[in-house]
């Protein structure tokens, strides 16, 4: 009877499974659909609709997650033909594997948070129900990108959340600085898309079809180094690798429930997720990986050294993201995808936890953003600055909080592999900035005494506020056990080695915080007349490198097209090839005809029968 | 005032044409000559207000500067090499970055008043693209950190390729059997021999 019922489910959980994420899918399309009636939304269908169809997906999507923990069910599910020849077929194909059953319900949980806390930090804004649309229709296009099993769809997915980011952190439209970030959001994913493009164009013709079986089976002992180049630009554009990074910090203009759901657990994770999902491809290709490990290494340093200086508690939240993409860059480097993955999954409860925390306070202290001018939040916000605190302890990769998973594994790998030494000792600098920047925050906003004026707004008393930050603060705490019990590896990490090695994150995460604890006990003290600002500006000014490119490139590409445009087109075809250029070339040949031509009709004539006197002459004799 | 001011929906056709009749009453000369000269009521700019040639003699100066609402000591046009500017004033290369931000322009997120005289490269300037305004560190200090920084980067990963870091895998081996003399051994006694091994 048991065997029976076993059986019956083995044979019936890929159906389950499927049919649970099909309504995920329709669950979360209902409220947009229904919003296209002419009839006015109600006030709080935010609230009644909108967060309770992501809740409501978030359960639905946990049964698959159960029956793939449970038997190990994947499934791949192929359904209507939209075009295609006999070859090769564009066909809505959902794939539902380790990482989309994985994701997604982390996906469903975090939006469901942040939503809920969405309804208290916008519950000013006329347009609120509109801000939550833009969610969701963000969030149906990341469960697209991340279920999607061909190329095109990844691509229909990966575009949608592109143009979401750029509708949702231009929100407040009217200021021209948050217009200026959406721009740079937009134009930085395009050159990403490049990559991505040329990398689909490149299977298309070669291996004949846009499916990830096909591709993955037809590439065999092809040499993909072109492809993959390219979807390692296309994840640089997207998970703001050191390149194309400077619109992520940028994109803190938008509301911090975008900057939680988007910029730090879902869309910057697309193009990380990319490459998890090529990993058959990259692992073959040592070129791909030495640029995917030296890129991530590149990346997280540099963004780490740019958190330490900065004074906006979002854009230290948000270079922490960065530098966290730049070792999931790392991870793939390290031929450990599913490392990189998880390190996504716990990043994203921990790192939407801190931004849920930084709203908050923001929010309380008058939408001041500046860490300088706050202070004591230890005691007015004790749960949000404690969850603050959490964040900080499971970014850093305290033991047993869900980074430590993620992060001491990636560091482990990284000790015992064969790779560059370079991108290891960058790797493990940047793993003690994080410490440093994240102990500045506390230090800054818990710590000391309360640098603002006294009549703030300081209410942590609202469930809308508390319970997401509880629900993502348990998250942080139990995912990477969670997940790492549950979840079998699928590569054999190393088990043994030297305590030195093994005890490395920890001991250089220390050596962080105590440099941040000394740093800090600096504050009240001044050594010097005047302090050495080179380093200060470097890291302050983000390496110079928004202020290089962004005044360089478009100027030059700018005046050169206003120049050919206007000048050189019309020089071109007037002066040089056309009406002049007739003038120009003949004049030459016209003045020294001219100067031979002296006119002395009497001399040419005299010559002339002179001439033909001596032929006639010399004829008759 | 217009005279065509409603409370319920407007026929635009028939306000347009309206419009056309009045002008064509009031304008200059007479029907067919005033529909000719293109003087219509609220129409764009007159041959008078657009670009000319460049201005040689003072006075031409001064009109062209009038004609851009400059002061005349203000008024620079571009040098006369061919390039097509005429008598376009030649403005400070400045972005709308730099103005003030909290004045009250006309339009403020140009940061411009109706009227000023506008930069050839205006929609360069516009505070969605570039910015000249001052840094903290000289242009050339920063080009000099940034590409330096990249420079550096880039050369220690080709070390760091050439000198890769791995865990060892056998112990270390060394020549002369073991370095039998230099650990002691006795140089009268012939020492065992060893065979260290190439992987």
């Amino acid at each position: 009877m048991l065997n029976k019922a076993i059986e019956m489910n083995t044979l019936t959980s890929p159906l389950h499974l499927t049919s649970c994420m099909i309504l995920v899918f329709f669950i979360l399309s209902y409220p947009i659909l229904t919003s296209l009636s002419p009839k006015p939304l109600k006030t709080d269908w935010a609230i009644s609709h909108v967060k309770k169809a992501v809740k409501l997906a978030f359960f639905t999507s946990l049964l698959p997650l159960f029956l793939f923990l449970n038997q190990g069910t994947e499934t791949i599910m192929t359904d209507w033909k939209w075009m295609g020849t006999d070859t090769f077929n564009l066909c809505i194909s959902l794939k539902f594997d380790f990482f989309s059953t994985i994701f997604t319900p982390i996906a469903l949980f975090v939006t469901w948070s942040i939503l809920e806390f969405a309804s208290w930090y916008m519950h000013t804004d006329p347009n609120m129900n509109r801000f939550f649309k833009y969610l969701l229709i963000f969030l149906i296009a990341m469960i697209i990108l991340v279920t999607a099993n061909n190329m095109f769809q990844l691509f229909i997915g990966w575009e949608g959340v592109g143009i979401m980011s750029f509708l949702l952190i231009g929100w407040w439209y009217g200021r021209t600085d948050a217009n200026t970030a959406a721009l740079q959001a937009v134009l930085y994913n395009r050159v990403g898309d490049i990559g991505l493009i040329f990398t689909m164009a490149w299977f298309a013709t070669n291996l004949n079809s846009w499916d990830l079986q096909q591709v993955f089976t037809a590439s065999k002992d092809m040499d993909l180094t072109f492809p993959l180049l390219g979807l390692i630009i296309a994840a640089t554009g997207k998970s703001a690798q050191f390149g194309l990074h400077p619109w992520l910090p940028s994109a803190m203009e938008g509301p911090t429930p975008v900057s939680a759901l988007l910029h730090s657990s879902t869309m910057v994770v697309a193009g990380i997720f990319l490459l998890v999902r090529m990993s058959p491809l990259l692992e073959n290709n040592p070129t791909a990986l030495t640029t995917c490990l030296c890129l991530g290494a590149l990346t997280t340093l540099f963004t780490a050294t740019c958190a330490l200086t900065q004074n906006d508690i979002k854009k230290i939240v948000a270079f922490s993201t960065s530098s966290q993409l730049g070792l999931m860059m790392v991870t793939i480097g390290l031929n450990q995808p599913q490392l990189a993955f998880l390190h996504i999954c716990t990043h994203a409860f921990f790192k939407a936890m801190l931004f849920l925390c930084s709203g908050s306070i923001i929010h309380s202290l008058n939408d001041e953003q500046d860490i300088r001018k706050m202070g004591g939040m230890n005691h007015l916000v004790p749960f949000t600055s404690s969850c603050l605190t959490l964040g900080s302890l499971a970014l850093t990769g305290t033991p047993f909080l869900a980074g430590f998973f993620s992060k001491d594994a990636i560091i482990e790998a990284l000790n015992t592999s064969y790779l560059n030494a370079w991108a290891l000792v960058l790797t493990l600098l940047a793993t003690s900035f994080t410490a440093v920047y994240s102990l500045r925050i506390v230090f800054f906003v818990s710590m000391g005494n309360p640098r603002f004026t006294p009549l703030s707004p300081i209410n942590e008393n609202n469930p809308t506020v508390i319970n997401p930050i509880k629900r993502l603060a348990w998250g942080s705490i139990i995912a990477g056990l969670l997940i790492t019990s549950n979840v079998l590896p699928m590569k054999t990490p190393v088990m043994s080695m030297p305590p030195l090695l093994k005890l490395a994150a920890l001991t250089v995460t220390l050596l962080g915080v105590l440099t941040a604890i000394e740093l800090a006990s600096l504050t009240n003290k001044q050594f010097k007349t005047t302090p050495n600002l080179t380093a200060h500006h470097f890291s302050n000014m983000l390496g110079f490198f928004p202020a290089i490119i962004h005044r360089l490139t478009p100027k030059l590409n700018l005046v050169l097209g206003q120049t050919i445009a206007a000048q050189t087109v019309d020089q071109t075809w007037l002066e040089k090839t056309g009406p002049k250029a007739i003038v120009s070339l003949n004049e030459p040949l016209i003045k020294t005809t001219n100067n031979i031509q002296q006119g002395m009709i009497k001399t040419y004539l005299s010559l002339f029968f002179f001439t033909l006197a001596m032929a006639l002459l010399l004829l008759l004799t | 005032m217009d005279p065509c001011f409603h409370i319920q929906p407007v026929n635009m056709a028939g306000v347009g044409f309206r419009r056309w009749a009045q002008a064509l009453s009031k304008g200059k000369g007479s029907g067919i000559s005033a529909l000719l000269s293109g003087s219509r009521a609220a129409s764009s700019a007159s041959k008078d207000s657009l670009p000319g040639p460049y201005p040689k003699t003072p006075e031409e100066r001064a009109a062209a500067a009038k004609k851009y609402n400059m002061r005349v000591e203000d008024y620079e046009p571009h040098p006369d090499n061919g390039e097509g500017y005429g008598d376009y004033p030649k403005l400070p290369d400045r972005s709308q970055h730099e103005r003030d931000p909290w004045y009250q322009w006309d339009h403020p997120d140009l940061r411009r008043n109706w009227g000023e005289p506008i930069h050839w490269h205006f929609d360069m300037y516009i505070r969605n693209r570039v910015d000249t305004s001052p840094s903290p560190v000289s242009w050339s200090t920063m080009c000099k950190q940034l590409f330096g920084f990249i420079g550096f980067m880039l050369f220690m990963f080709y070390v760091g390729e050439k000198c890769p870091s791995y865990q060892p895998v056998a112990p270390k081996q060394y020549p002369f059997n073991n370095l039998y003399l230099e650990r002691g051994g006795d140089p009268e006694k012939e020492p065992e021999d060893v065979k260290n091994y190439e992987i």
